[in-house]
């Protein structure tokens, strides 16, 4: 919902409001007045953290990058780092996977059936992050729902490590990215025109055929859009990899945490802010020129 | 017929059981909590071997647990007051004024969307060590309408785009000052849009864990840091109750969301 509202320049889409201006337009002073509380707020309670977070990373006693160099020579840093992206590109690329099928699934359907399955996507988004860890525990876990379904077939032969593992990590990622992928793609495929589908049948082209050369090129921008919003979203995940992952599976933000709170070293953990701030700043500027557009929100 | 797979039985068939492996996995983490939390007080069990409320009783009987419950709707509640008091009028003024650099500040009150919310919560929490208001009720409040705003303008600013500027141009001919326009004439017809903020604000807010988990200790916990260090440490059976009646709130005021937003759309 947020994309479509917020790339429209909403006083250019009126041209009534500017033609009348003088009468229904508001005057400078009373836009500065409605404006100033909510521009104060966020000067005070964004921009200024923001602000102290930078300034915290280059300050100790004197202006320094010395927090950067540590960061950049810390094996635990280089590892969280590698983490993260290993994280972020797997979680990015499974939900690619499934998520591609199931928007094709709800494009093929009539409205009627579309608009059903939709409700079952859109189901978890609306569930709260922790409801869904725990959850996905309940299920995943050692003594979860499906290895005591696994050890009841197969005698108490196997049980699958499925939690506080890189794959737990990866199931909550995927459980949380794939709705943004699924309406991503979905939008793109419902724009596509089917008769080129038909026109492709006509001549010949088999099912595979068809979907490699017509469907998927055509596609594209909202598998672009779907991918970077997925990874923008994980690559500042938190709660997921603190919940059902291992000391293994650390990544940037969980670091932020660690040196906020068990080492106490703030110029470490705001210099690491900053590096996720920077990555995450580069993914938006690009998901902006792909669509034009912001990120729907939600990020955990 | 089915003009996106051509006509391709097995194509279909692929495409239809992937997506099912995905409903069912996307489904499941939000309604197994349900029966789990009907279960016995024990241990967490699938399927519940007995029905029974003792859970839903442990957790209303624990003030740790009820406390930290009121104390996240209070905030949920203020923060929605505060939120909309702030981005009403603000998106009002971007949306009918002529003043430059205009583009800028929707920039900035769009922000908070686009940061990571540890970034925020690392800068808050330095922030607010030093202006003495960690683990206080206001400094989670003010974070969370920091946080919220964005949802609230983007639905208003949406909502005065339907809304049909010849009214106010007509009130303004009749003599109506600026006031009386915006409370006689703009309020009303934004009505559904700002409730449809509203709601998504309070859910935000209710929901809001990484921040709040920076900004607040024993003092004012909010029920998703409780919930946060309860999954991380103890795994206690009660989370089921806990999850379920979270659930049913987030689903209502989702239907809530939609039931609106049929509203807007059927009015422009």
């Amino acid at each position: 919902m947020t994309s479509s509202s917020l790339s429209l320049d909403h006083s250019s889409a009126h041209p009534s409001a500017q033609s009348s201006g003088a009468t229904s337009g508001l005057g400078p002073w009373s836009a500065i007045l409605l404006l100033a509380p909510l521009t104060l707020l966020m000067l005070g309670i964004l921009l200024y953290p923001l602000g102290l977070t930078v300034w915290t990373s280059l300050y100790d006693g004197q202006l320094s990058v010395r927090a950067y160099g540590e960061l950049a020579t810390s094996t635990l840093f280089l590892k969280v780092l590698r983490n993260t992206i290993e994280i972020a590109v797997t979680g990015t690329l499974v939900s690619l996977v499934f998520g591609y099928p199931v928007a094709l699934h709800l494009a093929a359907q009539p409205p009627r059936r579309r608009t059903a399955c939709l409700i079952m996507v859109m189901l978890p988004f609306w569930t709260s992050i922790l409801v869904k860890s725990f959850a996905l525990v309940a299920v995943f876990g050692n003594q979860g729902l499906l290895n005591q379904l696994l050890g009841y077939l197969s005698g108490g032969q196997v049980n699958l490590p499925m939690m506080f593992n890189r794959v737990g990590v990866v199931l909550g990622m995927i459980n949380f990215l794939l709705p943004f992928m699924i309406l991503s793609i979905l939008g793109s495929l419902l724009a596509l025109d089917r008769r080129l589908v038909l026109a492709a049948e006509t001549m010949g082209a088999g099912a595979l055929r068809i979907f490699w050369k017509v469907i998927l090129p055509l596609s594209m921008p909202g598998v672009v859009a779907g991918v970077l919003i997925n990874v923008t979203l994980s690559i500042g995940m938190y709660i997921t990899p603190a919940l059902l992952g291992g000391r293994q599976d650390m990544m940037v933000a969980n670091l932020v945490d660690f040196y906020t709170r068990q080492t106490l070293d703030w110029p470490a953990a705001s210099a690491t802010a900053v590096v996720l701030l920077a990555i995450s700043g580069l993914l938006v500027a690009m998901l902006g020129r792909v669509r034009g557009g912001g990120l729907p929100g939600g990020a955990a | 017929m089915n003009p996106l797979f051509g006509s391709s039985a097995i194509a279909r068939r692929v495409v239809t059981a992937a997506a099912w492996v995905c409903y069912v996995f996307l489904l499941v983490p939000s309604l197994i909590v349900v029966p789990i939390s009907f279960g016995n007080a024990g241990q967490i069990e699938f399927p519940p071997r007995e029905f029974s409320l003792a859970l839903y009783r442990q957790f209303f009987t624990d003030p740790a647990w009820w406390g930290s419950m009121v104390q996240s709707l209070f905030v949920a509640v203020t923060t929605t007051a505060l939120a909309l008091l702030l981005a009403v009028p603000a998106a009002y003024a971007l949306a009918r004024s002529n003043l430059p650099g205009r583009g800028l500040l929707r920039g900035l009150f769009m922000m908070p969307m686009l940061v990571p919310v540890i970034v925020l919560g690392l800068g808050l929490y330095l922030q607010f060590s030093d202006w003495g208001l960690l683990d206080t009720t206001l400094g989670v409040v003010l974070a969370h309408v920091m946080l919220t705003t964005p949802y609230i303008m983007i639905s208003v600013m949406s909502g005065l785009q339907h809304s049909d500027v010849a009214l106010e141009t007509v009130a303004s001919i009749m003599g109506a000052s600026r006031r009386t326009i915006f409370f006689r004439v703009v309020l009303p017809q934004l009505g559904p849009s700002i409730a449809v903020g509203a709601l998504f604000a309070f859910l935000m807010s209710l929901d809001e864990v990484v921040v709040a988990y920076f900004l607040t200790g024993t003092d004012s916990m909010t029920l998703p840091v409780k919930m946060y260090s309860s999954i991380r440490w103890e795994l206690t059976p009660v989370l089921a109750a806990v999850s379920t009646l979270l659930t049913v709130l987030s689903l209502l005021i989702a239907l809530g969301i939609i039931a609106l937003q049929r509203k807007t759309e059927a009015q422009s």
